[in-house]
């Protein structure tokens, strides 16, 4: 073997270089046509395009008084660690003039950057479209941190024991605590959404299927639902309002709508 | 009185002696780090990346080296650098563990450090460097593997060293694949960067060029400083200076290549106003990290070294090579340190001020900056005791004292 490269020539080179490039060409086309299916990444499914509900959440600036209620709501049923929080309400006094307050969970983007740049596929799009973590794959090396362009994203830097400040006084925890070493972010309360869609409730209409931060609103600045469904409260909200997402020129499509003051 | 001293003490073994001290310090801070969890480091969610990353990318591209002179030496047949070649290879596979090391230290979950190998995102930067690091860390072993079996101690196993005869004859193939990933990885090793689309400072499509060229000059060049310096130390000879010097001045002409390259990702990138970018090119150039900017990326590292790395040859001057040399790698060093803070000290939108509350300033912990030295040490030890005692490195035939070279600084350590 070792010979018959020292003995190529040019044109023998060229031939070689060009039928390596031909056979890996060949190889990624394979790839992607009989193996990359069962890749969540780029299906029509994962964008929320196969017919099922559109889930969205719907955030109106007009009404948000900035409690923090969603915040507290959220700690208590994620059971997030204090200072690492899926959901935060910021507070922006240039854009609009005035002080207006934007909570902020994951947006769940159609073409996540955080889904596309994980390595082990960690994270991903669930079937319905929504971006969610397997906390079991997750080897903590924070590159989605770096590529969400939200800053949604927190880590487990340490084992949590501490007692959760926000229970049972804003909710109780719904799912386990993500253990030491893993990234997480919101979920849009997708164990709600499953364990209510299994029971025959609607996501959106019933409580008990709604993300934990829209149940509590204490002004329905912000609720959830599906956007193929007219109805739903998500769909209601936004008709004859102006509504804007966060970072659009980035062409991420985020499920999270803002409706702007009027 | 000095002699003296150089008598009783060996300075070679009390070096090693130093090595050991940090590795030990370093042990009970990764230690820490491993029962303790990340929490111990000063990463925050606002700063997930730090010195372990800059680290990594550091060691990585200055063991490019390995490929591009393994390149030469086995494809374009420049058999004068076969000897270079050889300090790059074993350089390239202690920047590798290195790399590894850090990488290691910095996932959450060091455990499922496999992952990546079973559970495969083709779409991932990472994925792509994780398994092209991890077949390189294969080639590189198999290139070192020959001269590791020429050692006295392999004497009883002479099966073994027939076989490195044998792994030995396909330098050539070994090369070319060692090409083909390290273009790939040296390169995606910036794409991660390049394609975070949220980060305006990072999303430019020139970042995988920019590494990569930057790697192959700072590579090269870094396996010439070392080799200076072990001769230096050790009193042997173990690459012809015509071959140092050639190799000097290539790494000098693509170090010039690769700032030209910069030169023009600055001023286009950053032409008009650019959300983020600008405000970032600000803070490169005129704020938190002007100073070692300026000084040390632009001119130290990047223009006085091209200079000196060119005109060594020419004034046939070993000081200049060794100094032109050691900056253009401490230049590459200092660009991975700005590329990778300059990601975090921006927020990630301004209008609206979307991460206020996560921007962080970040100085490494101590338990940083102990395994950090660890890894480094570790490295030190295994390439000075590789440098000392692997047949391949015990030198040439002399032909003239290697003291007229340089100054004079360890005469006991031969």
């Amino acid at each position: 073997m070792s010979e018959y490269i020292r003995r190529l020539n040019r044109r023998e080179f060229v031939k070689l270089v060009g039928a390596l490039g031909l056979s890996a060409a060949a190889g990624a086309w394979v790839w992607e046509e009989f193996w990359a299916h069962d890749n969540p990444i780029g299906e029509v499914t994962a964008h929320g395009e196969g017919g099922g509900p559109y889930w969205a959440m719907v955030i109106d600036l007009q009404t948000c008084i900035g409690c923090e209620r969603c915040a507290f709501a959220c700690q208590a049923t994620n059971d997030t660690a204090t200072g690492h929080l899926w959901n935060i309400v910021l507070r922006d006094e240039e854009t609009f003039g005035k002080p207006v307050f934007l909570p902020r969970p994951c947006m769940h983007c159609e073409h996540a950057p955080c889904v596309e740049v994980c390595p082990v596929k960690a994270t991903y799009h669930r079937p319905d479209g929504l971006v969610t973590m397997d906390y079991q794959r997750c080897i903590g090396c924070r590159y989605c941190m770096v590529a969400c362009p939200y800053g949604v994203r927190v880590f487990n830097w340490e084992e949590n024991n501490e007692e959760n400040p926000m229970a049972p006084t804003w909710g109780t925890p719904e799912v386990r605590r993500r253990p030491r070493g893993v990234a997480e972010k919101c979920t849009f309360c997708s164990h709600r959404i499953d364990a209510g869609l299994e029971r025959g409730l609607r996501p959106g209409y019933d409580r008990a299927a709604t993300p934990a931060c829209c149940v509590i609103c204490p002004t329905e600045a912000r609720v959830f639902g599906d956007l193929r469904d007219p109805n739903s409260p998500a769909s209601r909200k936004m008709q004859g309002r102006q509504a804007v997402v966060l970072r659009p020129e980035l062409g991420t499509k985020p499920r999270v709508y803002y409706l702007l003051p009027t | 009185m000095l002699n003296q001293l150089r008598q009783r003490i060996n300075l070679f073994w009390a070096w090693i002696g130093l090595l050991v001290v940090v590795i030990v310090v370093g042990l009970y801070a990764a230690f820490l780090i491993f029962t303790k969890g990340l929490v111990v480091t000063n990463l925050t969610d606002g700063t997930p990346w730090g010195l372990w990353i800059i680290l990594d990318l550091t060691c990585i591209g200055l063991s490019a080296g390995a490929f591009s002179l393994s390149a030469l030496t086995y494809l374009l047949g420049q058999e004068s650098y076969r000897p270079l070649a050889r300090v790059a290879v074993f350089i390239g596979i202690l920047g590798y563990s290195g790399a590894l090391m850090a990488l290691l230290l910095d996932i959450g979950r060091p455990d499922r450090f496999w992952h990546g190998w079973v559970f495969w995102n083709i779409h991932s930067m990472l994925w792509e460097v994780t398994m092209c690091i991890t077949f390189y860390f294969l080639v590189l072993t198999l290139e070192v593997f020959p001269m590791v079996v020429e050692l006295p101690f392999f004497d009883r196993l002479p099966w073994l060293r027939e076989l490195g005869h044998r792994v030995h004859r396909f330098a050539p193939v070994l090369a070319i694949v060692g090409m083909g990933l390290s273009l790939l990885h040296q390169s995606s090793l910036g794409g991660t960067y390049g394609v975070v689309v949220g980060r305006a400072a990072l999303f430019r499509p020139t970042m995988p060029l920019l590494f990569i060229v930057s790697a192959v000059a700072a590579g090269i060049a870094f396996s010439v400083h070392l080799t200076l310096i072990v001769e230096w130390l050790s009193g042997r000879l173990l690459v012809p200076d015509r071959v140092l010097f050639q190799a000097g001045q290539l790494a000098g002409a693509i170090l010039l290549i690769y700032l030209y390259m910069r030169f023009w990702d600055t001023t286009a990138g950053n032409y008009g106003y650019v959300p983020g970018r600008t405000e970032a090119f600000t803070t490169l150039s005129a704020g938190t990290f002007a100073l070692t900017f300026w000084t040390w990326e632009i001119l130290l590292g990047g223009l006085l070294a091209a200079y000196l790395l060119i005109r060594a040859r020419f004034r046939n001057s070993i000081m200049m090579l060794l100094i032109g040399s050691g900056l253009t790698a401490s230049g590459l060093a200092f660009n991975r340190y700005h590329t990778t803070l300059l990601a975090f000290t921006e927020p990630l939108s301004r209008n609206p001020p979307l991460t206020d509350p996560l921007i962080s300033s970040y100085t490494p912990a101590w338990t940083e900056w102990a395994t950090a030295f660890m890894i480094l040490a570790i490295l030190a030890l295994i390439f000075s005791l590789g440098m000392r005692y692997l047949p391949a490195f015990q030198g040439l035939q002399v032909d003239k004292p290697l003291e007229e070279r340089l100054p004079r600084l360890v005469g006991a350590a031969r």
